[in-house]
């Protein structure tokens, strides 16, 4: 039986999740080169193949942003704001390279900020495309031949599709595990709760593949044995939204008489939840995996070609899988949340809204600016919430 | 028989608020007192003079629920419900069919939408001092007048200056031209009245305005805005004879429900202990 102290996989997500750079500053001792990727929409896979350890990129919530303030208004996203900052200050000055793709607007300029301050080996944009019309998809794949020529001139190296094949094999095995240690979300209690979730998912997009899928394995056994398993609450919540690259915000609903069952988010569930398919030549998978698969509103998904629109078809379009996920992990009610100023979020609440409406699941709002001072304030709103939906 | 009496403590930024009602919710007493900075240890006191008024002690009290910014803070609550759900419950009581509530306190504004009594959904306003009491007393401030006297004043204005700032720091430099300007000072009042209500009234938008509208907190005290108000909406507005207290009113309520629906089902309901003592930080 395993006991609290002795959930080993927890603990040592919960350890890299508090020094996450400790293990890939080993690795680059090894001579193993470091790329820090921004968003989930660079092609990781790509990198594995090119035996480059895909880390990560966030923002910190406990540092105050001070010299990105020279660069970037106070009006635009917080998250890339105290992304930049970091960046400004040193903190990723370790790291052998930089991917970044088109997240959004302020997503797409801050790189060409961080290349004329910080001067990086190795950076590349990759320029995803906001649509998945047939042009777009083109785009798209044209995007990766570009990017593997790229990383083919820096490692001074040919790809092996062999290995791309490998790297695919890897990188999916680690979306089943994911999604393995979320059915763990699926009992009442869940047997892991959604602040150790972000730990571990941190922690996994902080490692190379091999060792987070390891990590996970190890996670996964000792939840499924855990005692110390989270209480049971009356509520069962989704959290679905912006970056949330911190526990604060789960922390504090976690606090309350909910529970965090599941999540629609890039530190969360987002990137994992289907497989890319191995085609002949891989990189078309690869280009169809992140332009369709991944379900960010970053990316606009309509019936292009509809000569009417038909919006309850298009909420379902979209958002189905959102009410898919409320009946697996039996959802009782739903957070939406968006860091201030993140338009792509916030312009997408009020249709998640409408359909949370038409398949009758109660929701609320929540606007943050990635600082720890409006937390109590959040607070009283997700409290007055659950005592609503109780 | 013994009479039953349920308590509720709303610890607002601003004012501390405690209702005592009997099991036939009839208030026994009502305080209201300034909350000041040391709100951990104002709670134990605003009850013992509650209690003193009420002529019992905390132990003839079957039930206390604490709600309000400061509802951890009140060690010898038995449960802490937030403000949204007890003013929902202690408006409907003074006015059975509000189906809208706005209640606007010192560090907030919110606007409930309320069902048989029942909170249905709610919005809260910004992290932004436009909008909530505090804005009323800074402005005061740097008019020289005191809160009590804005209302009225303001009712006597024959035009209102348009305030076009959001913020409340660079309208009180507005303000400040205004009344270099040699503008009234009844005006710029109604000016301000006005900014309150338009900033609240957008909030009752994202809802859904339906009569009985009911106004509460200690900025609906305050005729100037309660007018204005009306003016947005194109409403009457329902006040409270004590707008303070429906928070407080609410959590008693609340918590007389809680005891009967456990004593319905034969449980019983944990409660706190019952000592007067000051909350302590961090613990």
């Amino acid at each position: 039986m395993v006991t609290a102290d002795k959930v080993q996989g927890l603990a040592k997500a919960r350890a890299v999740y508090q020094d996450r750079t400790q293990r890939v500053k080993e690795l680059q001792q090894e001579e193993k080169k470091i790329f820090g990727y921004l968003c989930i929409y660079p092609i990781l896979e790509l990198l594995t193949a090119f035996d480059i350890v895909p880390f990560r990129l966030f923002g910190d919530i406990n540092e105050p942003v001070t010299k990105a303030n020279n660069y970037l208004p106070m009006v635009v996203c917080p998250f890339l704001r105290s992304y930049l900052d970091l960046g400004l200050k040193g903190k990723y000055s370790f790291l052998d390279g930089i991917i970044t793709s088109h997240i959004c607007d302020v997503g797409a300029g801050v790189p060409a900020i961080w290349n004329y301050a910080i001067k990086m080996p190795y950076s590349y944009h990759i320029d995803t495309p906001h649509t998945l019309r047939e042009s777009a998809q083109e785009h798209h794949r044209q995007l990766l031949d570009s990017f593997q020529k790229s990383l083919e001139q820096y490692t001074g190296q040919q790809l092996d599709p062999g290995k791309l094949v490998a790297a695919i094999g890897k990188h999916n095995e680690q979306r089943v595990l994911v999604r393995e240690l979320y059915d763990l979300k699926k009992p009442d209690p869940p047997l892991i709760s959604g602040v150790e979730t972000i730990q571990v998912i941190k922690t996994i997009q902080s490692l190379p593949v091999a060792e987070g899928n390891q990590l996970l394995r190890e996670v996964i056994a000792d939840t499924k044995e855990r005692r110390d398993k989270p209480a049971r609450k009356t509520s069962r919540l989704m959290l679905w939204g912006s970056i949330l690259d911190n526990t604060s915000l789960v922390e504090m609903i976690e606090s309350l008489d909910a529970s965090v069952v599941m999540d629609d988010t890039c530190v969360g569930s987002r990137p994992y939840f289907n497989d890319v398919k191995i085609t002949e030549n891989p990189l078309n998978g690869l280009a169809s995996h992140y332009l369709n698969h991944i379900k960010c509103p970053r990316t606009f998904i309509s019936d292009y070609n509809a000569q009417q629109k038909d919006y309850e078809g298009d909420l379902k379009r979209r958002y189905g899988y959102l009410g898919d996920y409320s009946r697996e992990w039996h959802v009782n009610g739903v957070i939406m949340e968006a860091l201030r100023y993140c338009d792509t979020h916030g312009y997408e609440v009020p249709s998640v809204k409408d359909y949370l409406n038409q398949i009758g699941l109660p929701g609320i709002y929540l606007e943050h600016d990635y600082t720890l001072g409006m937390i109590s304030q959040l607070k009283t709103r997700v409290q007055g919430f659950l005592e609503i939906i109780a | 028989m013994f009479a039953i009496f349920f308590a509720g403590v709303d610890l607002g930024s601003t004012m501390t608020k405690i209702v005592i009602i009997d099991e036939t919710e009839l208030t026994v007493a009502a305080t209201v007192k300034h909350t000041g900075a040391e709100h951990r240890r104002l709670a134990s006191q605003v009850m013992k003079e509650a209690l003193h008024t009420a002529g019992l002690t905390i132990n003839d009290i079957a039930y206390i629920v604490a709600t309000g910014y400061g509802r951890i803070n009140v060690p010898f609550a038995d449960r802490q419900l937030t403000e949204l759900t007890c003013h929902a419950r202690g408006v409907s009581k003074y006015f059975p069919n509000v189906r809208l509530a706005i209640d606007i306190g010192g560090q907030d504004s919110k606007v409930l939408q309320i069902r048989n009594g029942k909170l249905l959904d709610f919005i809260m306003n910004d992290k932004c001092a436009a909008g909530t009491g505090r804005f009323l007393e800074i402005l005061a401030g740097t008019l020289g007048l005191k809160v009590a006297d804005l209302g009225p004043l303001s009712l006597s204005a024959k035009n209102k200056v348009t305030i076009t700032s959001p913020c409340t720091v660079f309208i009180q430099q507005e303000v400040a031209s205004y009344l270099s300007n040699g503008v009234p000072v009844s005006e710029i009042v109604a000016g301000l009245h006005d900014v309150i209500a338009s900033k609240v009234s957008k909030m009752v938008k994202r809802l859904k305005l339906e009569p009985d509208v009911v106004f509460t907190g200690g900025v609906a005290k305050n005729i100037g805005v309660v007018r204005a108000l009306e003016e947005h909406l194109g409403c009457k507005i329902l006040v409270p004879e004590e707008p303070l207290l429906s928070g407080a009113l609410g959590a008693a309520l609340l918590g007389k429900e809680i005891v009967l629906n456990a004593l319905a089902k034969g449980q019983t309901v944990p409660k706190s202990e019952r000592r007067l003592e000051e909350a302590k930080l961090f613990t």
